[in-house]
């Protein structure tokens, strides 16, 4: 393959041959990909699937406005940094992608998820009502909230607003529908039971059983509020503040909420107690019990000026009148940082 | 050649100016990922991955476009015995890659707030595909400059009856390129038909028009280097430029095997990204017998040695790495997984970016009158970036092995913190060795940028005595059988490496026991890695070895 000097080497005619080579593979080329993209392939369409009235056409774009796969990775390709999402919606279902999609920063505790699916649309999709059919339909759902409810996670909140995560969901619920030919490939195994699930000796692991605690608590720490708060009104005031705080903890307000005045998802509480608020109706209100009261049980009746209407689901129905006093005592216990 | 010939060969300066400080900034940015893998918190809501990624990625393929327009403007001219066709238009590609590196850089952080300036169904402002991620506006303005280029080159190349191999693999690389960056311009509803079309520009560029491009510059580098004769480098061009179309026009394939693409498509991307490696073992060869071509001195190391480098690693990264995770046996564990980073890394960097190194180490001491520069910062800077992107890779490969185990074997997702703490090791190799790279990527471009402005008083004699060496032990004359020993001993270590992946398919380890992949992957990749580390070696010293005092007086006493 090498011409000397002087010699005669035929590139005229050698050209000529390798460009007929070339497209005949070229043929073969266009021919295959032409019979991967026909309807006889019965891949799932974008178009054709929908999740609360948003396609995931309208979903792919908001994929791509946010660059998920500069982190993530989709159908393998992306950035290696967070998890694939291609099979997510499959494994963890639309409520739980629509209590952690508002709020990234934080896990979605199994409150937050139970409340996305008194959402007759959510449960609809997910096909089950109820919190344990919906643990129980989606195994990784149940074990997200079991070890990592209420902890931070390494995604930064994003401003995606509720529509947005609606189309999000239904983007995830195509590419969940894809046939991507056997890839990932499914484990054999329990890799959590298996003695091999730190390959790194000495690297610390997060045990399940520590994170555990959050979850569980949950059905005692309601139970235990409604209980003192039925107490006399004489009820020491900090313990009220006390319970409040479990209260957001349990129900996962701090996935949004920031106890300092830092503004995450919505406003933080620190200091937010007196203040003077701008409604998007142009009125200003001041931060005082009622209004809280209010902005628990129907977030949507009066927004702040500058905050997405949507992003918080109304409580009302899910928090007795006793649990808000409590969480509004907090609230107002929290000073500005 | 020790001076310029055509006035317009001077045009490439500003190219290789932008290109050293893009690079300089492309790599402040990968440092930065590298950080932020360890601590995600780093700059949360401020700069986010995907952002400071996203720059990184595209900071990388437009410096590496600026050291290929820069050494074909400078290349050019003398190809073409003439000066430079409009030389007015290539201003205007220089400030209209000014605008589009400033536009794109400030617009991808839109990503963090999902505004992607959708009008008339397209992205305007940044479209979040990977190394695609510019938006529809700069995709025009790149799409202009491109055909700028293209216009450029064909106006100065003389009458095609005149053409070498060199002239026709340029001219099909210059279209091409251009050709092929249109299929990046639409917005596709469909995930699996834009990963397809996404591939296109990624795969086509990169394993058919850069390869193409690559080939031929360092065939006409190698003719300036050594004098070689134009006409066998022009045919070993034809050859290289052949394997690579006939190998990677369905090698494409390799890209649809998990994305919602039909079965079928395994097996001929397996069958033909196989063959991938065959234009790069023949350009690995190629440059052994080009630089063997006389055994005059070397006169310019790091040119040399960047050029040396980027063949070598195009070898190593992109043929050996890539041939292991090609089928889809093997792909489908590395596919989404650092194991592909690896490869990326040393591929990209390797083959596409040390030519660009080269070409300036080549260029800049001719256009500032310096070529009698002293070599030493050179010399330093290349063996640093050379080591930091050996040893990142290997952090990056090693990280992978890990994941692949953690992933599909154990089923752990990175939501349960699973992953990350057993990356721990392998994340800290790659900070380090970003810092070793970085380290080099700062000396190189202070050397490069300030070269002939600084110390004009260093003379040839005395810092070219240093790079002398006697030509015993490693630096004895290197033989063509020697050099296919150390190709071995590379393939050797790259089978390792794709029984390591093959060996995810065993039952024993589908149970639970990582031993083999673990110890095969630890085995392939050091030793593939050290093996280049050390061929390299070889090779330089070899080469330093020429006109070394004795020889020169056997030469002598000869005649």
């Amino acid at each position: 393959m090498s011409c000397q000097p002087g010699k005669l080497c035929w590139e005229g005619f050698k050209r000529t041959r390798a460009l007929a080579l070339l497209g005949l593979l070229a043929i073969i080329f266009i021919l295959l990909s032409f019979w991967s993209f026909t309807s006889s392939r019965k891949q799932a369409i974008p178009r054709n699937v929908y999740y609360a009235d948003y396609s995931a056409v309208e979903g792919k774009r908001v994929f791509q406005s946010f660059n998920c796969m500069g982190c993530h990775t989709i159908v393998g390709n992306g950035a290696y940094f967070g998890p694939d999402l291609t099979k997510l919606y499959g494994k963890v279902g639309p409520a739980w992608l629509e209590a952690f999609l508002p709020s990234a920063g934080a896990w979605p505790t199994e409150i937050a998820v139970q409340i996305k699916l008194n959402d007759a649309i959510i449960a609809e999709d997910a096909g089950v009502a109820s919190i344990d059919a919906y643990k129980k339909k989606y195994p990784d759902a149940a074990e997200r909230i079991a070890r990592r409810g209420g902890h931070p996670t390494m995604m930064p909140n994003l401003p995606i607003t509720a529509e947005n995560v609606r189309k999000l969901v239904a983007f995830l619920k195509y590419t969940s529908e894809m046939n991507t030919e056997g890839w990932p490939p499914e484990p054999k195994i329990d890799g959590l039971a298996t003695p091999y699930a730190t390959p790194m000796p000495g690297a610390a692991q997060v045990a399940p059983a520590s994170v555990a605690p959050a979850a569980a608590a949950t059905p005692a720490a309601s139970a235990g509020a409604t209980e003192s708060a039925a107490a006399p009104a004489a009820a020491d005031d900090s313990e009220l503040i006390a319970q409040g705080s479990q209260l957001a903890q349990t129900y996962g307000c701090l996935a949004c909420h920031a106890l300092d005045s830092k503004r995450t998802v919505g406003p933080g509480w620190g200091g937010l107690y007196g203040t003077d608020v701008k409604l998007t109706d142009g009125t200003t209100v001041t931060v005082d019990d009622a209004y809280i009261k209010q902005s628990i049980l129907d977030p949507n009746s009066q927004i702040v000026d500058s905050y997405p209407p949507g992003t918080m689901p109304p409580m009302q129905g899910i928090l007795n009148d006793d649990q808000v006093s409590a969480i509004v005592a907090y609230i107002r216990s929290l000073k500005g940082a | 050649m020790i001076q310029i010939k055509y006035e317009t060969q001077r045009l490439s300066f500003r190219f290789f100016v932008v290109m050293l400080i893009l690079f300089f900034f492309q790599v402040l940015f990968g440092l930065l990922l590298a950080a932020q893998h360890v601590d995600p918190t780093i700059l949360a809501g401020t700069l986010n991955f995907n952002v400071v990624r996203a720059e990184h990625t595209n900071l990388g393929l437009l410096w590496i476009l600026c050291g290929f327009i820069g050494t074909i403007l400078f290349i050019g001219p003398l190809m073409s015995k003439r000066e430079l066709a409009a030389p007015g238009l290539i201003k205007f590609l220089f400030y209209a890659l000014l605008a589009v590196v400033v536009w794109n850089v400030g617009t991808q952080a839109l990503a963090m707030k999902g505004i992607a300036g959708w009008w008339k169904g397209q992205p305007w402002l940044q479209e979040g595909l990977e190394y695609i991620e510019a938006g529809r506006a700069a995709d025009v303005i790149i799409l202009i400059g491109f055909a700028i280029l293209c216009y450029v080159v064909l106006r100065t190349f003389p009458k095609r009856s005149e053409w070498n191999e060199i002239h026709w693999g340029l001219a099909i690389g210059v279209v091409a390129l251009t050709a092929v960056w249109v299929f990046g311009m639409f917005f596709t509803e469909r995930l699996d038909l834009q990963e397809y079309f996404r591939w296109y520009v990624v795969h086509y560029w990169v394993e058919g028009v850069w390869e193409v491009i690559h080939i031929s510059l360092v065939g006409f580098l190698l003719v300036l280097m050594f004098d070689a004769d134009v006409k066998s480098v022009g045919f070993a061009v034809f050859w290289g430029v052949v394997l690579v179309w006939l190998s990677g026009l369905i090698g494409n394939a390799h890209h649809y095997f998990w994305i919602g693409t039909p079965e079928f498509w395994q097996f001929w991307g397996s069958l033909f990204s196989a063959l991938e490696p065959l234009p790069l073992i023949f350009c690995f060869w190629h440059i052994y017998l080009d630089a063997h071509q006389d055994a005059k001195p070397l006169k310019n190391f790091p040119a040399f040695a960047f050029l040396l480098g980027s063949v070598v690693l195009e070898h190593v990264g992109a043929g050996i790495l890539g041939f292991t995770m090609t089928f889809a046996i093997t792909n489908i564990w590395s596919h989404g997984t650092w194991v592909t980073m690896s490869h990326a890394h040393l591929a990209l960097f390797g083959t596409f970016g040390m030519l660009g190194l080269s070409a300036a180490y080549y260029i800049l001491p001719i256009i500032r009158r310096a070529t009698n520069f002293d070599q030493r910062l050179g010399k330093l800077s290349f063996w640093l970036v050379f080591i930091g992107i050996l040893g990142l890779s290997f952090g990056f490969a090693i990280g992978g092995t890990i994941q692949v185990f953690l992933y599909r074997t154990l089923g752990l997702d990175w939501f349960g913190g699973d992953i990350a703490p057993a990356l721990v090791f392998a994340k800290g190799m790659v900070l380090i060795f970003g810092m070793v790279f970085f380290a080099g990527v700062c000396l190189l471009v202070y050397d490069l940028l300030t070269l002939g402005a600084r110390d004009k008083a260093v003379a040839t004699g005395e810092d070219m005595a240093e790079h002398v060496l006697a030509p015993v032990g490693s630096a004895r004359p290197l033989s063509g059988w020697e050099t296919g020993i150390w190709m071995l001993w590379m393939w050797i270590f790259g089978m390792i490496i794709t029984f390591d992946l093959l060996s995810f398919n065993l039952s024993t380890v589908q149970q639970g026991n990582a031993t083999i992949p673990y110890l095969m992957g630890f085995v392939g990749y050091s030793g593939l890695l050290l093996v280049s580390l050390l061929f390299v070696r070889r090779f330089l010293h070899a080469m330093q070895a020429r006109g070394a005092p004795s020889l020169a007086a056997e030469g002598q006493s000869a005649t």
